[in-house]
């Protein structure tokens, strides 16, 4: 659970980041954290993990106040960087070194994910490509059960195939005890997963919807021409025509185009 | 997990675990090559040759001290490659991601760098001093290549720690060192450690030149703090004719004085390079 009220931070002191920010999320989702280069999220995130101290405001993650750094808070989030480093060990001895320091970790269901990734515990870590590291990483991350699960960039760096195995095993393995935010460009990796979309510009909040208030709102789709169309939220050209925004009637549900409607919002078309 | 949300002995045991496993090829090495390099200089250093005008021994407790110099600077090196995941945005993330308290971290450095290092530096120093002049009385024959007397084993002298009380002086005349002014020595020895142990922790930016900056500053107040000094010798000398004065206790009131900075150093950058951890930030 997040709950952040009147967040300011800033870098350097005449650029604010965020000024006067407000969330809330509840356990059991898996929220998509949307925006530019530059929009805030990884500072965002670094902020939820208590990397980063806030300059006012009040800010609160599973009952604690993140920089507070609480062992016990510590112990119930994981964070899987953009970038990252190892030290030239074998996956077993980082398991063997890392694991006990997480409560709730399941070395079965570590064992299970790194299978079906094709790693083996024997390898070592800085042997391995980016993305089969990643993979590592995104196993690890799953198997310790945290609470708090923060993914910058995850897919970034993962093969075609192993987009959709981390698809897969994160909606296999996610609990409704569990929040899981995912901050990423590569929105279309994402886009059947998510359960709500927060998009930030600038520091600030311009869009959060749950993803089934968007199918009840919002209508999807692809024509060859804007003629006849009424209520154009947003259009983008595409070979077959048009990609189109209109409002959903009649009950009418389409499948979410994110990275439509991520253009939508930035362009502020509604 | 305990809840404790400033020291668990369990929560302690598994960060000591974690980095014991992933740096214990680095520790292993770098056991062995003070050993190496303890023995080989020791045994260069001791006389091969048994020269019976020489006094005895000719291998004595301030030719130990000398080695065990380049040893505390070895132990310096060490020290000073403390929270090195600090040195790195990505590590510095990971490390203080880890589920333990600051105190925790801090501790377990400490206890690692601190004190499981200066605990094998002094067995590691004891061993290789030992295995040297065995194999150095070993090896020692007369000027001539004849065997050596029956009185060769005094010629290098046993090493033991208490040879370190003595003070060698400039004129060689071997006084015991104070007690106050042996205190004075190990706390600004001490206050050095600390000072390597948690750089990383003070500097964020331009480290390296802020921390060679601060050594020479502690490597003049060294020298301007040790009485027998001849670097600030016409300081000293307005200094001693100008504010010193005798005590009843056999020390100066500028004596007092000195002890006092060395005795307090450390007070002040423990619980700093604690904070500045507590505080760390991406």
């Amino acid at each position: 659970m997040i709950h952040i009220k009147n967040l300011s931070f800033h870098y350097k002191k005449n650029t604010p980041l965020f000024q006067d920010f407000s969330l809330d999320v509840d356990n059991g989702r898996i929220v998509g954290l949307l925006g530019k280069n530059g929009a805030g999220k990884s500072t965002l995130l670094n902020l939820i993990a208590g990397l980063s101290q806030p300059k006012e405001g009040s800010m609160e993650v599973n009952g604690f106040t993140p920089f507070d750094r609480n062992p016990n808070f510590l112990a119930d989030i994981y964070m899987v960087p953009e970038e990252f480093s190892f030290p030239s060990i074998s996956i077993s001895c980082y398991v063997k070194a890392f694991s006990p320091l997480y409560p709730q970790f399941d070395q079965k269901k570590l064992n299970g994910i790194l299978t079906e990734f094709e790693l083996q515990l024997s390898s070592n870590l800085n042997k391995l490509s980016h993305g089969q590291r990643k993979k590592f990483l995104i196993a690890f991350a799953l198997s310790s059960n945290c609470k708090m699960l923060v993914f910058d960039e995850p897919t970034n760096g993962l093969d075609i195939p192993s987009k959709s195995m981390f698809r897969k095993i994160l909606v296999s393995s996610v609990t409704d005890e569990q929040l899981v935010i995912i901050s990423t460009h590569q929105v279309k990796d994402i886009d059947t997963i998510i359960d709500k979309v927060l998009v930030i510009d600038n520091g600030t909040m311009i869009y959060q919807e749950n993803i089934d208030a968007i199918s009840q709102k919002l209508y999807f789709d692809t024509v060859t021409t804007l003629a006849g169309v009424d209520n154009v939220f947003y259009h983008e050209q595409c070979p077959m025509g048009y990609k189109i925004i209109i409002p959903a009637t009649n009950g009418n549900e389409s499948n979410i185009d994110l990275e439509l409607l991520f253009n939508a919002i930035i362009n502020k078309s509604f | 997990m305990n809840s404790n949300k400033f020291f668990s002995f369990s929560r302690f045991y598994l960060l000591l675990r974690n980095d014991i496993l992933l740096n214990r090829q680095k520790y292993l090495l770098t056991i062995a090559g003070a050993f190496i390099f303890g023995f080989v200089f020791l045994y260069m250093q001791m006389p091969k040759v048994e020269r019976l005008d020489n006094q005895i021994p000719a291998f004595n407790g301030s030719r130990y001290v000398s080695v065990f110099a380049l040893f505390l600077i070895g132990l310096g090196w060490f020290i000073a490659t403390s929270f090195s995941e600090l040195g790195d945005k990505v590590k510095t993330s990971n490390y203080l991601l880890m589920p333990a308290s600051t105190f925790e971290k801090f501790l377990s450095q400490f206890v690692i760098r601190v004190v499981i290092g200066t605990s094998l530096l002094l067995v590691i120093f004891w061993a290789d001093a030992h295995l040297a002049r065995t194999v150095a009385l070993s090896q020692i024959e007369g000027p001539n290549h004849e065997p050596a007397s029956a009185n060769v084993s005094k010629y290098i002298a046993e090493f033991h720690y208490s040879m370190f009380l003595v003070k060698h002086t400039n004129n060689n005349e071997p006084t015991y060192w104070r007690l106050a002014e042996g205190m004075a020595l190990i706390s600004f020895i001490f206050s050095i450690g600390m000072y390597l142990f948690s750089k990383k922790l003070f500097h964020k930016k331009n480290g390296f030149g802020k921390s060679r900056i601060i050594s020479i500053v502690i490597i003049f107040s060294i020298l301007f703090l040790m009485p027998d000094s001849n670097w600030f010798s016409e300081f000293n000398s307005f200094i001693s004719n100008n504010i010193e004065r005798q005590l009843q206790n056999g020390y100066t009131n500028i004596d007092i004085w000195r002890f006092s900075i060395a005795y307090f150093a450390p007070l002040f950058l423990i619980p700093f390079g604690y904070f500045k951890l507590k505080e760390k930030q991406l």
